[in-house]
């Protein structure tokens, strides 16, 4: 068993791709927020088993490329993290929904989330150091 | 995927394109808020007509990501301000001079909106970067 495979470290770094990858999407969100008919996105948290490994929702189908001569799928639309197409509560006559308030909001919820993540991380690999007599 | 292990940079480069888009939108405004008074050349031709920017959401192939940018600049057809001043060089045969159908008002609280949107998407590129920190620090445990 490697040191990636525990349980915990590969529960931590499955959080930390969502953290990116909803960077990613709220991003997109607020680089959007003045083009007429744009909808926000924004993704589904994961969920976890007691082992770690994170459940339900995200089993990426991806497209099989059988040719070189095939263009690569696009990884835009959410490679492996559902997403949550009801948000925004509010439209503007453009057809905008995206509510720059709303989307700081997640941005340093997103932030602090990620920052807690790297943390228990760091903690984590620390006491792995202590367990082999090096802490 | 070439993008993957770049995240966050993508996440940047997304937001980059938001402050280009709204400097793009600020030019305009500037543009239009300059020639707030400028007339015609010759007489009774048409003044400054006032210039609306556009925004379209763009898939940029290299990034695998839905970018903003700039759309087309078009003019707005809304009439002119007309004023009597037979003085004027500008004036017609009945000496009305017009004006440009820029109102300071409306360029005002669009480039407010601007300058609001721009400071989003800094805000966005502080928190990625932020988060880029956090894990570079857990190599330091």
């Amino acid at each position: 068993m490697s040191i990636n495979d525990l349980p915990v470290l590969s529960a931590l770094r499955t959080k930390m791709q969502w953290h990116q990858e909803r960077q990613r999407v709220l991003a997109e969100n607020v680089s959007n927020s003045d083009t007429p008919n744009f909808k926000p996105r924004d993704l589904v948290e994961p969920k976890f088993n007691s082992t770690g490994q994170a459940v339900g929702g995200f089993a990426p189908l991806s497209l099989t490329r059988t040719s070189a001569a095939h263009i690569v799928p696009s990884s835009g639309e959410s490679a492996s993290f559902d997403q949550n197409r009801k948000v925004g509560f509010q439209t503007r006559p453009a057809g905008n929904a995206v509510s720059l308030e709303e989307e700081m909001l997640k941005v340093s919820a997103n932030q602090m989330d990620y920052a807690a993540a790297t943390s228990l991380y760091g903690k984590s690999l620390h006491l792995l150091k202590t367990a082999i007599g090096k802490g | 995927m070439a993008n993957d292990s770049s995240d966050f940079l993508r996440s940047m480069s997304i937001a980059t394109s938001g402050l280009r888009a709204q400097a793009g939108r600020m030019r305009v405004i500037s543009e239009n808020v300059a020639n707030a008074d400028s007339t015609a050349a010759k007489a009774g031709g048409d003044p400054y007509r006032r210039k609306v920017p556009t925004f379209t959401s763009a898939l940029d192939r290299t990034l695998d990501a839905k970018v903003v940018a700039l759309g087309r600049v078009v003019p707005d057809q809304s009439s002119f301000r007309v004023k009597y001043d037979p003085s004027n060089p500008a004036a017609d045969a009945t000496g009305n001079v017009k004006y440009p159908n820029v109102n300071p008002l409306i360029e005002m609280t669009d480039m407010r909106d601007a300058q609001r949107s721009y400071e989003a998407n800094l805000n966005i590129i502080g928190a990625t970067r932020r988060m880029i920190q956090r894990t570079l620090d857990i190599l330091k445990t």
